[in-house]
């Protein structure tokens, strides 16, 4: 036990200590960016509809983010956490019903036509609100666009809008395609889908399935002098243990999203040469979820469902399965939100004895044969971890009598099970937590979702009084109600546990230290790589 | 026993049936010498081998003792090895009878059947399986053997064809015996023999198949496989090796072991004809 501790705490002081030394030059100055040369990363998927307007999903964002742009990307240091990209200021009406955005001037396509107001109007009503996975829900009272120059454009909602959640949707909801290649064509199906025409700092060259997709430099770039990279190329790595192989062989010179497992880190971060960074996910976060199906009688007893929560050791989970890189989670939202974020709800430490009590209380006593009623376990397979929490879960349910059984699928398997047809009784999901709880977490405990939709509350939990506040918060205009409302929001799902939140993640980088300007914001991995520079 | 005398009389039957019955012993007590759920989480996760009185063999990722799963993984094994070998041999040599001894169409028929099956590779075709009904051990072991029936068929309807033409068969129908009694009670029982030599062959990629299924993912996930065990162990194969190093070395012992015991039949077999 003891050389673990040791093993781990000194890997967190190496962790910080190559942090802080990336950090260091950005702040000082000290060194000066060179242009030029070819960054080659790891891509574990390879997305064909390339579209961030569209699918707004990391995996697409991972590469076309560079391509195309938001309206404003995530900060460190910028006042609300948002720095202007395509907008250079934006404004809501104390009435909650229109957004003015001032737009970027002497912007153009890569192919060469100008960027206006036009192209927001279009992109924002024709894709992001009709057909973008989150954008139907923040975007869904969007009623018009005013554009009365090429370099404004008004936002109109039909019901009062919070200016906060557009604000923190901006940077992942808001990615700008051309109105020119897209109007008046079968948009899921164009072309440029697959071969994306944006304003970002790089252009797409080319896509070789199954081996790479190639960037180049965008010469005309609106910030002058970036990019200073000549050229990406993301090597397609779905082998997670091939990404510290060939970062090791300097065959890539970054791998993100823990494409290095995380048991490899403790040992690839003593190679000379290579950082591991685990900054720059801050507004991607991850929360391991137990998704509960509300329709089986035992589960739909709230001392079940505490039970369950004093059963799993959350310290557990975040040292053997995260191996210290996750922290325990209170409630829906994760700690490293400091707008909404409250330590002010229920907890439920890990007590196996108190468990058992409240099972016992519910009605479900032991048999002779120790169980007191099975459930189905469907953990989702998109991560290790939830994997490897689901073979933990199974356990630590067994401990207070409860007999789990696992059932293994595939991704697509597994969402039509958990999401369409409810054959589940428990599941373990990984949801994102995007910087306002409007955009992916509500959805989580609302009811009223129709069936089918992925990564919802499609466990038929229904509580009025939680719906109530999940609506009101969506049209409170004032910032300070509308925060408050949102901690109610976390104390009622700590209270009432319609799914139970275990941990929360971020991603880590690993690098070659000739990659500089590593994971300076907090959508670091996601953002256009403008100021990203190699060391000859 | 002159077969079994001759068996242990080869070196290959001598060590073959030494590494089984020590695998099948382990695999039958395996709840007595280790009882509960082998995945319960026993200890502190990841330690190494040999240096803890508790988990000999040291614990994995979750903190299960290595030894325990790995004699479970035993039984599981050897069941899916021989479940999956009985029904591939029942199947083949019901289906290479019917072929052989009804002859014309049905012959043909099932004969392109089998063809058909042989021309998907096996391990595909158990994939494919398994993927679409889901993983659970009794659908690995239907799709194992789903993929190795068509061998047993044909050379059952081999021998099928030159036993029917012997004088005892032709007395059979001479005495007005059903044609299925005359296949199933006087052909079958003669054409099995050479079929049975299969046996080993096909217990051995049964488990071999088991494995890769399970290192896929695509194993029941509530019992221990040896399989699973690699698959998890791979993550962290840089730092704690014997995680798949201990399971790996386990199906080396058993496919070896089938194999040998499968030469020293075939040779007791072989020597006992010839002389």
């Amino acid at each position: 036990m003891s050389d673990i501790t040791l093993s781990r705490r000194s890997l967190l002081l190496t962790t910080s200590a190559l942090l802080a030394s990336t950090a260091m030059p950005t702040l000082l100055l000290a060194e000066e960016a060179k242009p030029g040369g070819r960054l080659i990363v790891a891509a574990d998927s390879e997305p064909k509809n390339l579209n961030p307007a569209i699918v707004a999903s990391n995996g697409v964002f991972f590469i076309a983010s560079k391509v195309i742009e938001p309206l404003a990307e995530a900060s460190f240091d910028d006042e609300n956490g948002l720095s202007p990209r395509l907008a250079t200021s934006w404004e809501g009406s104390p009435d909650g019903l229109s957004v003015t955005f001032k737009l970027r001037e002497g912007v153009t396509w890569h192919d060469g036509k100008p960027f206006t107001s036009a192209d927001v109007a279009f992109s924002a009503l024709n894709i992001w609100k009709p057909l973008q996975n989150l954008g139907r829900v923040v975007f869904k009272d969007l009623e018009d666009v005013e554009t009365p120059d090429d370099h404004t454009a008004i936002f109109k909602f039909s019901t009062p809008t919070p200016f906060q959640l557009i604000r923190n949707a901006l940077p992942p909801l808001t990615s700008v395609v051309p109105k020119h290649l897209y109007e008046g064509t079968d948009i899921a199906a164009n072309p440029a889908n697959s071969a994306p025409v944006g304003t970002g700092p790089y252009k797409f060259a080319e896509h070789k399935a199954g081996e790479y997709y190639r960037l180049e430099k965008n010469a005309n770039y609106w910030d002058k002098d970036k990019p200073y990279l000549d050229e990406i190329i993301y090597r397609v790595l779905p082998d997670r243990a091939a990404a510290a192989g060939a970062l090791e062989a300097e065959e890539i010179q970054l791998a993100a999203f823990s494409a290095v497992p995380l048991a490899d880190l403790d040992r690839i971060s003593k190679v000379p040469g290579i950082v591991v960074v685990s900054k720059g996910y801050e507004a991607l976060t991850y929360q391991l979820v137990v998704e509960i199906n509300h329709r089986r009688k035992e589960l739909a007893d709230l001392k079940v469902r505490q039970a369950i929560a004093h059963a799993i050791d959350k310290e557990f989970v975040v040292k053997t399965i995260f191996l210290g890189y996750a922290k325990p989670s209170t409630g829906p939202v994760p700690q490293n939100d400091p707008q909404f974020y409250t330590d002010d709800v229920p907890t439920y430490p890990f007590d196996v004895a108190k468990a058992n009590a409240l099972l016992d209380e519910a009605g479900y006593p032991k048999a002779a044969d120790g169980k007191r009623f099975s459930l189905k376990l469907l953990p989702a397979p998109y991560f290790n971890e939830t994997r490897q929490f689901g073979d933990y879960l199974r356990q630590a349910l067994a401990a207070v009598g409860i007999d789990a059984e696992l059932v293994n699928n595939d991704a697509a398997a597994h969402i039509k099970a958990v999401y369409t047809d409810h054959a589940f009784d428990i599941a373990v999901g990984p949801p994102v937590y995007r910087g306002d709880p409007a955009i992916s977490t509500t959805i989580l405990v609302q009811s009223g979702t129709p069936d089918g939709v992925p990564f919802s509350n499609q466990g038929g939990y229904s509580n009025p009084e939680l719906d109530a506040v999940i609506s009101k918060a969506a049209e409170t205009i004032d910032e300070s109600a509308r925060t408050e409302l949102y901690r109610t929001f976390q104390k009622l799902v700590a209270t009432d546990l319609p799914l139970i939140n275990v941990a929360e993640w971020g991603f880590i980088t690993v690098a070659r230290d000739s990659v500089k300007n590593v994971s300076n914001n907090p959508r670091w991995a996601v953002s256009n790589w403008s100021d990203t520079w190699l060391e000859p | 026993m002159p077969v079994l005398r001759r068996f242990l009389g080869t070196a290959e039957g001598i060590a073959g049936g030494a590494i089984l019955l020590a695998i099948a012993i382990t695999a039958v007590l395996a709840s007595v010498l280790f009882p509960g759920d082998p995945l319960a989480i026993v200890a502190e996760p990841m330690l190494q081998p040999f240096q803890h009185q508790d988990a000999i063999l040291g614990t994995d990722r979750l903190g299960r003792d290595v030894l325990a799963e790995l004699v479970h993984g035993a039984r599981t094994s050897l069941l899916v090895g021989l479940a999956a070998a009985f029904a591939a041999i029942a199947v083949g040599a019901t289906v290479g009878t019917i072929a052989g001894f009804a002859g014309g169409l049905v012959d043909e028929a099932l004969m392109r059947v089998t063809e058909a099956f042989q021309t998907v590779p096996g391990f595909l075709l158990a994939l494919a399986l398994v993927s679409v009904v889901g993983p659970s051990l009794p659908v690995v072991v239907t799709a194992i053997a789903a993929s190795a029936w068509t061998q047993p068929a044909r050379i059952a309807r081999a021998e099928v064809l030159s036993i029917r033409e012997r004088d005892y068969v032709a007395s059979a129908r001479a005495i007005g015996m059903h044609p299925a009694e005359i296949a199933f009670r006087e052909v079958l029982p003669n054409a099995l023999p050479p079929v049975l030599t299969l046996a080993s062959v096909i217990v051995a990629n049964a488990i071999l198949i088991e494995a890769a299924l399970s290192f896929l993912g695509l194993g029941d996930p509530n019992i221990v496989t040896w399989g699973g065990m690699i698959a998890e162990g791979r993550v962290v194969l840089r730092g704690a090796p014997y995680l798949s190093i201990f399971p790996g070395l386990a199906l080396v012992a058993t496919v070896l072991g089938v194999y040998l015991t499968g030469e020293g039949v075939v040779e007791a077999l072989a020597s006992g004809r010839s002389r």
